[in-house]
């Protein structure tokens, strides 16, 4: 991440028995991504949400900006993060 | 790069033989075309692995196995995927998608993944209510009707599982008994909201956006009946990560990795651990001691026998 400000949002819904889902916020973290976590097992409402927006009732699932990404897609997250 | 062993795999196999090689002082490389810690790591609990009264997460042990293999010394590239094995004058060539790499000896630990049913359905509403693994996505099927798929260890466990959150789970399981250990099996006794359907085949999987239903047959008396779940979890089997291995080592009818008792391949200097070996049991204790095997003969093979 060159400029902080230039990264776009990302959300991450997940799941904290998900081992997938622990791997890719470490991931971001290991990055210095900044993201927002929603854990859709307490959360409901937001489990709908995610599974309208991404189709999918699986985790985890990124939403960078409005795009969702559906499991730990590394090579897909760099590209949209703009990561080498 | 030259490396004394490398290990293709990184779950329990993979880094038990990581511990040892590194110990040993070999230069060890460890490649995973994920992360670490295979299908072990999305258990949710393992209650059979000795030293753990108490079980631990799949995901909690693979992670410490991890960390360990790295303090001796094993280098472990993640999302690294083999491509082709190849012998050349006494060292083996490694082809991932991105580089190629050389060792004195190769332990195969590449695992094995779940086995789909091949159903009418199950591709389309992958995701959409079909799953291949509970821990990641039971949560989301609070208060639901589900299925699971299969009545082995995973099965039952998983089932149990999900039991934290749906309402209800419906076992099916193909052969007239369920294979899991007993003291699974005796958890379910007179448990509420589960039914178990033995030798019941699942013909079909039906739904709009997402699962809706699902249709058995019963194998002895040939009736079908069509059951209202929003999900079906299933766990029928694995089947191997041998596609790159084809041409290369010898393979069973099914794609394993056919060894000897020392965990020799076909190809000398080439070892198999874990899930991919051609055997019977598929635990994680025996992926360790495989790996421990494989570690130990490939560290005598370069010392020349």
């Amino acid at each position: 991440m060159s400029e902080e400000k230039k990264q776009p949002k990302v959300v991450v819904s997940s799941t904290p028995s998900c081992p997938w889902c622990s791997r890719v916020k470490s991931y971001l973290r290991q990055r210095g991504v900044r993201f927002k976590e929603i854990d859709v097992s307490r959360d409901r409402a937001a489990a709908r949400d995610m599974v309208r927006r991404s189709g999918q009732m699986g985790v985890p699932v990124l939403l960078i900006g409005s795009r969702p990404i559906v499991g730990f897609n590394k090579s897909l997250i760099d590209r949209l993060l703009g990561l080498k | 790069m030259n490396y004394d062993i490398i290990i293709i795999g990184g779950g329990p196999a993979g880094l038990t033989a990581g511990i040892y090689a590194s110990r040993a002082r070999l230069k060890t490389l460890l490649l995973e075309k994920n992360i670490t810690g295979g299908l072990a790591a999305t258990t949710d609990k393992l209650e059979n692995y000795p030293g753990f009264p108490d079980g631990i997460s799949g995901m909690d042990l693979l992670e410490r196995m991890r960390k360990q293999a790295e303090r001796f010394g094993t280098e472990i590239k993640e999302f690294e995927e083999v491509r082709d094995v190849k012998p050349l004058n006494k060292r083996i060539e490694i082809t991932t998608v991105q580089g190629k790499y050389s060792a004195l000896s190769v332990i195969i630990a590449s695992g094995s993944e779940p086995k789909k049913l091949n159903v009418p359905g199950e591709e389309k509403f992958r995701g959409r209510g079909v799953s291949y693994c509970a821990t990641c996505d039971g949560p989301l099927f609070g208060e639901k009707d589900v299925a699971v798929v299969g009545c082995g260890n995973s099965g039952l466990q998983e089932g149990e599982f999900l039991l934290k959150f749906v309402k209800s789970v419906t076992f099916v399981e193909f052969l007239p008994r369920m294979t899991a250990e007993k003291i699974l099996q005796e958890r379910f006794q007179n448990r509420k909201n589960t039914r178990f359907l033995l030798n019941h085949k699942l013909i079909r999987i039906n739904g709009g956006e997402t699962v809706s239903s699902i249709v058995v047959r019963d194998r002895e008396k040939g009736k079908e009946e069509e059951l209202p779940v929003s999900g079906v979890f299933v766990y029928v089997g694995f089947k191997p990560n041998s596609d790159f291995l084809k041409d290369v080592v010898k393979l069973d009818t099914s794609g394993f990795v056919v060894t000897n008792g020392k965990t020799e391949t076909s190809i000398p200097g080439i070892f198999a651990a874990g899930d991919i070996r051609s055997k019977d049991v598929r635990q994680v204790s025996t992926a360790v001691g495989e790996g421990t095997l494989a570690a130990i003969a490939a560290e005598k093979y370069i010392q020349g026998g």
